[in-house]
């Protein structure tokens, strides 16, 4: 971020302006920074809200600006001292500066496309940055995944562009690019402001990794002023938000078995076996004919609640202190967090630490910053999470069936492993998962360190040289243990005892800036600054794992306690690991220039080498130019009243997007064993072609404020991105012995628009109440696909020239015959058949997995120190495959719980319209299990209250208190059936759905 | 001021151009986990490698896809992990993963195989090393044509003249082959067999790798499936004449790896992560996901024939509702249980083989012969029995193969070569939701061409009645 330095080169004979600045309430605002129009020189309030400053003769107006208020320019005419009221006005920020990481333009001259979300809404929120930035950011698209603690959120800006390539966002903290996808570690309440770059003209100063959008956070730095402390906590809980698909209870379970008898003869469990209508019941004797109608009794009374036991209410913590001051000179910002979080799943959670210190200096010409962010996590998940299998308590829970109770009434747990010494009806399915989750442990531990430092250096009027140190370093350790003493320790094939994994995954990101920025003010009119910059990116990865087995229980949790491996005891430990590297080296030239504050126009050129790309396509040239027109400030519309603020942006420009892989490109041979002996395989076919993915980006947009009081704001942007040389694996005949090889082809083009409107429906001295809303739309397409016709892609996709990507692919469900009760299925001409065949019968007209509408409303109410802020985001036009339903409505399953509709709506005899098929018929995918997974969701509700100064001040050093309270993810409206409409990707499958929140709290500040 | 700053703008050039001169080297790196692949083939070991990283690729779907859709296997109660139902209930499409697995994995080793081929003659080898080279060369041969045939046992439309074969892959290449007659298909594998043969030392005995005798072996089971009976008879007497049967003493130790008697070759299983076959039957949770068949169970003199307490344990210890018949035969001799080789040819099957070809042939003496010796070795105190016609001969190889070779993939394919249907008892069919009969007029009595091929490949043809 371009600093400005004080007192620098004033050629005109000085004078002295003293003066004081107000802000809401009338308090005293200290670090509002004060600077001369058109220069760089200025200075910082202090605690007391007071400033001075040596002004040059011709200095003709002063500019006041500090974060959440309105900026104000005041006019000199000669006094000595100004004193100002800033207008509170953190909604608009219409002229605050937009971080870019590398240039930090005022929005007035900036013709970037972007939002920004600030502090206040970022820091009190139980959720990860990222997961934070939901509803908020019109054109950004963020799925939760999962809700499972400690996991990351799934970002999309502007649409996908890319088929198999990387999608990813891109973060940038405090100027140093950080990994996607580790945000566990990072403390929210640490951060100023994130802002979202969306548009080729600041996304091109990323070059070959912008493409996919830029994300710059800042974090809080110190201000000037007397020390001050903030202390905030914060308790609550979370639970499940309910599904919307029921399973059978053990009435409903027991017709259910019986009727499968009747009908096939086949035993889905003790309904079957011991009904009265099972042939062999006549075969009994009288007494085992009592005892079977006792069984069937008892079974049907017995009813487990089963989210008992793999479902908690999670508690939830947080306490941090902060503490910030400093002079003109040296200001720091320093806080200590704690954050405990428990899951809604047992044994999930997430507990973390974090230090930040923020450093900022200057002395004369030279001006530096240390940036130190330091975080320890410690996650605790359940066992495969989004799998099918039993061991995730979030399929186990609907596969146990009603009738089993895991514990015996002498409190003994009764899995497979006993079942011969405890008797049991059912298949244990329910207790085998309990058993699991209580005697196996799942955890990664996350230590995280950003550190950048920058200094700055004017080395003549207007010429500043800058260089950045950046470094980004992470160290997962996971760690696995399955108890050598329980049934899930018997089970581990390798010897039969429990088994201890350990394994760290180490990444190592640094990069060094340095260059020269020059920037000039002719006569008021012109403006100028130009950079050029060199950059170097080095990147880093070493992972390392082993599993350990033969387990002594009396060490568990610790390698100490793995037995050594011979050739008989079957306790060889398994090792693994991975290296892998990539730099990037770039040049850089950027600049604005802005004529008479109206007229601004942006261009940058980036020129990037990389290490993950062929030789021949290595180094590649970026660009971008943009316009930022001040309509307002046009005579025009001087006299037009009711448009207090008119602002035009276009660009244009050129990116990339960085490769999922560093040697994508190499054919290569990987080691592989037959028999104990080593051997080589063919790994990848490589591509002597492979070049990045380029995207040419148009964005053109407006800033618009209404009425004099600015009560209406509209921020309105459309754009077109069309992302060419599109990276796809082609694919080929198997007898190639490759499913398919790697191609630069093809084109996607997203395009659409983006409104925000905000608009403050009540505003007076005491009341504010304002709502507002976003709303996104994005029409993606393929246009392109370098000759392949269409091929197959994901789990249920097809891609297709003229059809946008995560198009579904599937036969059309045509019902159930009511003669037969056979699945019917539509032809390509309309007629129907009984014959499953998905490559002759899939077709599209699903629609999509990526959303093509998405937004947020929200609205806030202020009343003296009370405040009410509530947060609905929504998705629109996204169908996704219901997974759940095809484990839950599967004759294949009988024999776990199955959902009612198994039981009420499946055909039975002829004549029936139903559902679902007959019990006998093939269970086969079809455009039956996609469904429509729009949602509106109530994402935030917070209510606050600003203990009245009066009160506080008779506490000595107390400036004020908040308490607060606050739910998260309150209701979802929606007709998905499964657990949670946004969680999974292109199909759901018994994911860790997202909790509802509760929590309150106080910060006080002193 | 002036001339300072200019000094300073100097100096930071100066900077700004060294980082250009180091940046180009800087952003030149190589990949540490892989091999580059003009590198993947130096010298004749690496030839070796490139061989073993071909057996690595064969897999056991063969034998689990014929437990699955023959009579040999039922779906027990206790089995609730749905897994590969709707296959056992012969539910299945190009869609369907489970019996369309042999396909990829076949192609993907001939890949490996070519590749190996393609470099054999480049390498530099002088000398000593000749014999050796050629004895690579031969077991690439014999494997690639092992590969072809298996993708002949499952996906040949039918086992005759002019059905459906699939293509033979020589070299490396990407393209859109079409599917061979079934017979041109079987020349191949006999041309490559026969070329194989001439080049493995007869000094070669590892069993974990295709050796002289192994070819004479597989040389039969291709004739058998050709019914080219002549062939067939040349070939298992000669490969009878290498490798005898087992004693009963040696049976049983078969399974558990501690004698390689009557094992011509196998697939050796060295750790538990090297994919264990046992764990489809019985995996480590102690569930029985597929039991025996009870068709196939009461076919076996309990007491006195040796294979049944080789291949299937009993045990009526495991509780209510809890299947009591167990296979046996994958879970191998060690503490890892399931960690056990996979006997891919064994003289018992060609003893069969010869007895079919002589039954087929009118040598009805012979066959009974053959049968006769193949029993005595196997059940204590069997006495010899005549067999009154060529059809009686073949009802009896039938029920002997079916039991001989229980689970080593045949029976599928042992029904599909006679087109005689999949006929399953009702007691195996308790949780087979009626699946009990399986004709040769319907589509799943050939398994069906992965979809993902049929789509790319325009030149590929489907399976009938798909």
């Amino acid at each position: 971020m371009a600093g400005f330095h004080v007192q620098a080169g004033s050629t005109a004979p000085p004078g002295l302006i003293k003066g004081k600045v107000l802000g809401r309430d009338n308090l005293p605002l200290e670090g509002v920074s004060v600077i001369i129009t058109g220069t760089t020189t200025g200075t910082y309030t202090d605690a007391g809200g007071t400033y001075s400053l040596q002004v040059p003769g011709n200095a003709r107006t002063l500019e006041f600006s500090f974060v959440g208020y309105s900026t104000l320019k005041v006019p000199i005419n000669s006094r000595d001292e100004i004193n100002v009221n800033l207008e509170f006005n953190i909604k608009v920020l219409e002229d605050y500066t937009v971080p870019s990481g590398y240039a930090a333009y005022r929005r007035s001259r900036s013709a970037s496309a972007s939002t920004t979300v600030t502090a206040e809404k970022i820091g009190q929120v139980p959720l990860t940055p990222d997961q934070v930035l939901q509803g908020r950011v019109p054109g950004l698209v963020v799925a939760s995944g999962s809700g499972q603690p400690g996991q990351n959120a799934k970002l999309t800006l502007r649409g996908v562009g890319t088929i198999t390539g990387n999608s990813n966002v891109l973060y940038v903290l405090d100027g140093v690019p950080i990994e996607y996808g580790f945000f566990q570690s990072i403390n929210p309440s640490d951060i100023e402001s994130i802002t979202v770059l969306k548009d080729a003209s600041a996304k091109s100063l990323y070059g070959s990794r912008g493409s996919n959008g830029v994300i710059v956070i800042t974090s809080k730095k110190g201000r000037a002023g007397k020390v001050t402390f903030d202390y905030k906590s914060q308790y609550g809980f979370s639970n499940m938000s309910s599904p919307r698909f029921k399973m059978m209870n053990s009435a409903e379970r027991m017709i259910f078995e019986e009727e499968i008898g009747l009908e096939t003869g086949a035993t889905a469990g003790p309904g079957w076996t011991y009904s009265k209508k099972n042939p062999a019941y006549a075969l009994k004797t009288p007494g085992e004919q009592q005892r079977a109608d006792f069984i069937i009794d008892s079974i049907t009374h017995l009813n487990t609640d089963w989210r008992k036991f793999f479902f908690q209410t999670g508690k939830f913590l947080e306490q941090q202190v902060s503490a910030s001051g400093g002079n003109e000179n040296v200001r720091f910002y320093s806080s200590l967090n704690y954050y405990k979080q428990d899951g809604i799943a047992k044994r999930s959670g997430m507990q973390r630490f974090t230090l930040k210190n923020n450093l900022d200096f200057n002395v004369n010409k030279f001006s530096a910053n240390i940036n130190l962010s330091m975080g320890y996590s410690s996650s605790s998940f359940i066992e495969s999470e989004g799998a099918s299998s039993g061991m995730n308590p979030l399929s186990a829970v609907y596969y146990a069936l009603p009738y089993e109770y895991p514990y015996f009434p002498n409190d003994t747990l009764v899995h497979s492993g006993n079942t011969s010494r405890f008797p049991v009806m059912d298949s244990r399915e329910g207790s085998n998962a309990l058993e699991r989750l209580l005697n196996t442990s799942n955890k990664s531990n996350q230590f995280k360190t950003i550190l950048s430092t920058s200094a700055s250096y004017a080395i003549a009027n207007g010429l500043v040289a800058k260089t950045k140190l950046g470094v980004d370093f992470r160290e997962s350790l996971d760690e696995g243990f399955v108890n050598p003493d329980s049934y899930s320790g018997s089970r581990v094939s390798n010897g039969r005892k429990g088994s201890f994994s350990e394994g760290t995954r180490r990444n190592f990101s640094f990069i060094s800036t340095s260059g020269l920025t020059y920037t000039k003010t002719i006569k008021d009119l012109h403006e100028l600054e130009v950079s050029g910059l060199f950059e170097y990116n080095y990147n880093n990865y070493r992972a390392f794992n082993y599993t350990g087995y033969g387990i002594e229980g009396r060490l568990p949790l610790t390698p100490a306690g793995i037995t050594a491996g011979s050739a008989t005891n079957s306790f060889i430990p398994i090792l693994g690991g991975s290296r892998t590297k990539s730099a990037l080296a770039s040049y850089m030239a950027f600049g604005r220039y802005t004529y008479n504050n109206k007229y601004t126009l942006n261009a940058s050129y980036r020129y990037d080498g990389s290490s993950t790309v062929p030789e021949s396509n290595r180094w590649h040239g970026f660009y971008s130019v943009g316009l930022n027109w001040e309509a307002k400030k046009e005579s025009f519309l001087d006299n037009v009243n009711f448009i207090s603020g008119l602002r035009l942006r276009t660009s244009y420009g050129k990116t990339a997007s960085p490769f999922s892989r560093d040697f994508g490109y190499i054919a290569t041979y990987a080691s592989t064993t037959y028999g104990g002996n080593q051997g080589i395989r063919p790994l990848a076919p490589g591509n002597p072609d492979y070049d990045w993915e380029y995207a040419k980006e148009f964005n053109l947009g407006f800033d618009l404020n209404l009425f004099s009081t600015n009560r209406i704001r509209l921020i309105m942007d459309v754009y077109n991105k069309v992302t060419d040389n599109l990276f796809f694996n082609r694919p080929l005949s198997i007898t190639s012995g490759f499913s398919e090889s790697i191609i630069n082809g093809g084109s996607v083009r997203n395009r659409g628009f983006e409104i925000d409107l905000q608009g403050d429906i009540i505003k007076n001295e005491k009341l504010t109440w304002t709502i507002g809303g976003n709303y996104s739309y994005n029409k993606n397409e393929v246009t392109d696909l370098a000759g392949t016709d269409q091929f197959e892609n994901g789990y249920t996709g097809l891609v297709k020239v003229g059809l946008p990507l995560g198009t579904h692919y599937a036969p059309k469900w045509a019902g159930v015959d009511p003669a037969t009760g056979n699945p019917l299925y539509y032809n390509k001409d309309g007629t129907t058949t009984t014959t499953y065949n998905a490559a002759t019968l899939s077709v599209t007209g699903f629609g999509t997995y990526i959303p093509a509408i998405t937004g947020g409303f929200n609205s806030s109410l202020s009343w003296k120190g009370l405040s009410i802020n509530a947060l609905f985001s929504f998705m629109d036009k996204v169908y996704r495959y219901n997974n759940e339903d095809y484990y839950n409505e599967n004759p294949s399953f009988k024999t776990s719980n199955q959902s009612t509709r198994m039981l009420y709506d499946r055909w039975k005899k002829p004549g029936d319209i139903a559902i679902l098929p007959k019990i006998a018929a093939a269970r086969n995918y079809t455009s039956r299990d996609i469904y429509d997974a729009s949602f509106i969701r109530f994402r935030n509700l917070n209510i606050g209250y600003s203990i009245p100064k009066q009160l506080t001040a008779r506490i000595k050093g107390i400036r004020g208190i908040q308490v607060f309270v606050q739910a998260e993810n309150l209701y979802t409206w929606t007709k998905w059936r499964g657990f949670d409409p946004e969680n999974g990707n292109e199909y759901a499958r018994f994911s860790y759905p997202s909790p509802r929140t509760y929590t309150g709290g106080l910060n006080v500040n002193f | 001021m002036i001339i300072n700053y200019y000094n300073k703008a100097r100096y930071t050039l100066l900077i700004f151009s060294l980082f250009i001169f180091s940046c180009k080297k800087a952003i030149d790196l190589t990949p540490s986990d892989t091999i580059d692949a003009t590198k993947a083939y130096r010298n004749l070991s690496d030839i070796n490698l490139g061989l073993i990283g071909s057996y690595a690729v064969l897999g056991t779907s063969d034998i689990t896809n014929n437990s699955l859709v023959s009579d040999e296997c039922m779906l027990p109660a206790e089995n609730t992990t749905g897994g590969n139902v709707a296959t056992h209930r012969w539910q299945y499409d190009g869609s369907n993963g489970t019996v369309t697995a042999a396909f990829s994995e076949n192609y993907i080793a001939i890949n490996r195989i070519n590749e190996a081929l393609n470099a054999i003659d480049v390498v530099p080898s002088a000398g000593l090393e000749m014999e050796l080279k050629e004895r690579y060369r031969g077991e690439l041969l014999a494997l690639r044509a092992y590969c072809h045939f298996e993708l002949i046992r499952n996906f040949a439309s039918k086992y005759e003249t002019g059905a459906l074969g699939v293509p033979y892959m020589e070299v490396h290449e990407v393209g859109s082959p079409s599917r061979l007659s079934f017979e041109a298909t079987i020349a191949k594998v006999k041309a490559d067999l026969g070329t194989a043969k001439a080049l493995i030392p007869a000094s070669f005995t590892d069993k974990t790798r295709i050796t002289k005798n192994a070819i004479s072996a597989m040389q039969a089971r291709v004739a058998l499936y050709e019914k080219n009976w002549n062939d067939a008879i040349t070939y298992s007497t000669e490969a009878i004449n290498l490798v005898p049967l087992a004693t009963k003493v040696q049976f049983p130790d078969i399974w558990k790896d501690k004698t390689e008697a009557e094992v011509f070759w196998k697939l050796k299983r060295a750790t538990s992560t090297d994919g264990l076959l046992g764990s489809f039957y019985f995996n480590t949770n102690n569930i029985v996901l597929y039991a025996p068949a009870f068709k196939l169970v009461n076919l076996y003199d309990k007491i006195n024939d040796i294979r049944f307490n080789s291949y299937i344990r009993v045990d009526n210890t495991r509780g209510a509702g809890k299947a009591t018949n167990i296979v046996a035969k994958y879970v191998g001799g060690g503490s890892t249980l399931n960690l056990a080789d996979i006997k891919l040819y064994r003289t018992g099957e060609l003893y069969l083989i010869r007895a079919e070809a002589y039954a087929e042939t009118n040598k009805l003496a012979e066959a009974a012969a053959d049968i006769n010796v193949l029993r005595a070795a196997r059940i204590t105190g069997y006495t010899a029995q005549t067999f009154a016609s060529q059809a009686d001969l073949i009802a009896a190889i039938y029920s002997e193969r079916f039991k001989e070779l229980a689970f080593e993939g045949h029976r599928f394919f042992d029904l599909r070569r006679r087109n005689y249907p999949v006929m399953r008892e009702a007691a195996d069919a308790i949780n087979a939701l009626g699946a009990v009969l399986l004709n040769p007029t319907q589509a799943q009595f050939s398994f069906p061409l992965p979809d993902s091929e049929i789509k790319v490949n325009k030149n590929m043809v489907q399976n009938p009645n798909y």
